[in-house]
C-alpha cells in the first residue's frame, strides 16, 4: 500500500476519477464492490468518497420552480408566427395540421396560443418578471430578426452534430 | 436496453417531425421540455430566463428538423444545442444583466415555498441559507465546467455525451467535472454537517 506503483488505492494514484464513478454508481458491480472493500479501510478514499457523497445530496436538494403553463402554447405561437414570415415553412405546417389526425386541437390550440402570447404582451407592461415592459414588443421584433439571422448559424452547428462517439461505442 | 429503446424512440419521433408530424413534435416537448428548462435554469438561475432560453432551444430543434439526421442519441443533440445556447447566453453577458432579479424574486421565492411546508422558522433559514450556498457555488464554477456537472449529475449522461454535447474529447469533459467536483467538494461537503 505504501508505493504508489502499485497501490490500490485510488487517491494514491492519482486516479480519483474511478472514485467518482463509485459515487455515480456507474462502476460495473464487479469494480464497485472491489472499490468499496478499499474504499471501507482507507481514509483518504473514505473521506473522498463521504464528501463527494454530501456534494451530491446538496445538490440533489436544489428544488426547481415549476414551468410556466403556457410554455409549449407561447413556443407553437412563435412557431406559427414564423411560419407566416417565411412562407417557405407554411407548406409543411400546413400537411402537419392537415395529415394529424388530432389536427383539430392543433387548430384551436395555435390560434389559442396566439391569443395567450398576446395576453403576455399586454400583461408584459405590468410584468414584473421583465425587465422594461414597455419595450417588450419592440424587444420582440428585433428578436425575431435576430432569430432569422441565426438560423444559418443554427444549420452550420447541427451540421457539425456528426457523433464519431457513437460510433466509436459499437 | 432502456436506453437504445429511448434512443430509437426519440430520434423516430424527430423523423417524424422532418415528416411533418407535429403531433410528434408535441410528444418530443412534452418530454423533454422539463429537463432542458431545469437544465437551462441551473445554469441561468433565473426561471424567466431559463424559459425564454428553452423556447429558442426547441425552436432551433424545430427549424433543424429537415436537416436532421439520427446519427447522435436525440437527447445529447437537444443538450448540445441547449448548451450552445446557454453558453453563448453566458459569454455574450446578458447573464450579468439578471443577477439582481436572481437575488430578489429568486431567494424571496424559495422562502415562499419553505414557508408553506417546512415545520420552524429556523429550520427554514437553515434550508434556504444552505440552498443559496448550493445555487451559489455552482454558479461560481466556469460555464463550461457548470454545464459538465449539470448534465453528469441531473441528466445522467454519460462522457461520450457530455462530450459530443460540448463539443469537446472525453479527456476534456473528465477534466472539467473533476476540477467542477474538486471545488464543489471544498465549499460544499461541510454542508452536509449542518444536519
Ligand atoms: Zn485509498
Amino acid at each position: 500500500m505504501k508505493s504508489t506503483k502499485g497501490s490500490a488505492c485510488p487517491v494514491e494514484r492519482g486516479e480519483e476519477e474511478i472514485l467518482l464513478r463509485y459515487c455515480a454508481g456507474t462502476l460495473a458491480a464487479e469494480g464497485a464492490a472491489q472499490l468499496e472493500g478499499h474504499v471501507t479501510s482507507c481514509s483518504r478514499c473514505r473521506m473522498w468518497v463521504q464528501e463527494q457523497q454530501m456534494v451530491w445530496r446538496a445538490l440533489e436538494s436544489w428544488e426547481l420552480e415549476p414551468v410556466t403553463a403556457d410554455f409549449d402554447a407561447a413556443l407553437l405561437a412563435r412557431i406559427a408566427r414564423e411560419k407566416e414570415a417565411r412562407p417557405g415553412w407554411r407548406g409543411w405546417w400546413e400537411r402537419a395540421v392537415g395529415a394529424w389526425s388530432g389536427g383539430l386541437e392543433w387548430r384551436v390550440a395555435v390560434p389559442a396560443a396566439a391569443l395567450a402570447l398576446l395576453l403576455a404582451a399586454g400583461l408584459a407592461v405590468t410584468n414584473p418578471f421583465r425587465g422594461e415592459p414597455v419595450e417588450t414588443a419592440v424587444r420582440l421584433e428585433a428578436r425575431e430578426i435576430e432569430q432569422a439571422e441565426r438560423a444559418l448559424e443554427d444549420l452550420e452547428m447541427l451540421r457539425q452534430l456528426e457523433p464519431p462517439e457513437e460510433d466509436k461505442k459499437l | 436496453m432502456m436506453a437504445v429503446a429511448t434512443f430509437e424512440h426519440d430520434a423516430e419521433l424527430m423523423l417524424r417531425v422532418r415528416d411533418g408530424d407535429a403531433q410528434s413534435f408535441s410528444l418530443l416537448l412534452a418530454k423533454h421540455r422539463g429537463p432542458v428548462i431545469h437544465f437551462l435554469y441551473r445554469m441561468i438561475q433565473n426561471q424567466a430566463v431559463a424559459e425564454e432560453l428553452a423556447q429558442e432551444v426547441f425552436l432551433r430543434v424545430y427549424r433543424s428538423r429537415a436537416s436532421y439526421e439520427p446519427t447522435a442519441k436525440f437527447t445529447t443533440w437537444l443538450f448540445r444545442i441547449a448548451s450552445h445556447v446557454a453558453l453563448n447566453h453566458i459569454r455574450d453577458g446578458k447573464h450579468e444583466r439578471h443577477q439582481e432579479s436572481l437575488d430578489g424574486e429568486g431567494t424571496e421565492g424559495i422562502g415562499r415555498q419553505v414557508a408553506s411546508r417546512a415545520p420552524t422558522v429556523e429550520q427554514e433559514m437553515v434550508r434556504e441559507s444552505r440552498l443559496a450556498e448550493v445555487r451559489r457555488t455552482v454558479e461560481s464554477l466556469p460555464a463550461k465546467q457548470r454545464a459538465a456537472v449539470l448534465m453528469h449529475k441531473y441528466q445522467e449522461m454519460d462522457y461520450a455525451q457530455i462530450a459530443a454535447a460540448l463539443e469537446c474529447s472525453e479527456s476534456a469533459v473528465k477534466s472539467l467535472l473533476f476540477r467542477a467536483y474538486e471545488t464543489l467538494r471544498a465549499k460544499l461537503a461541510h454542508l452536509a454537517g449542518r444536519g
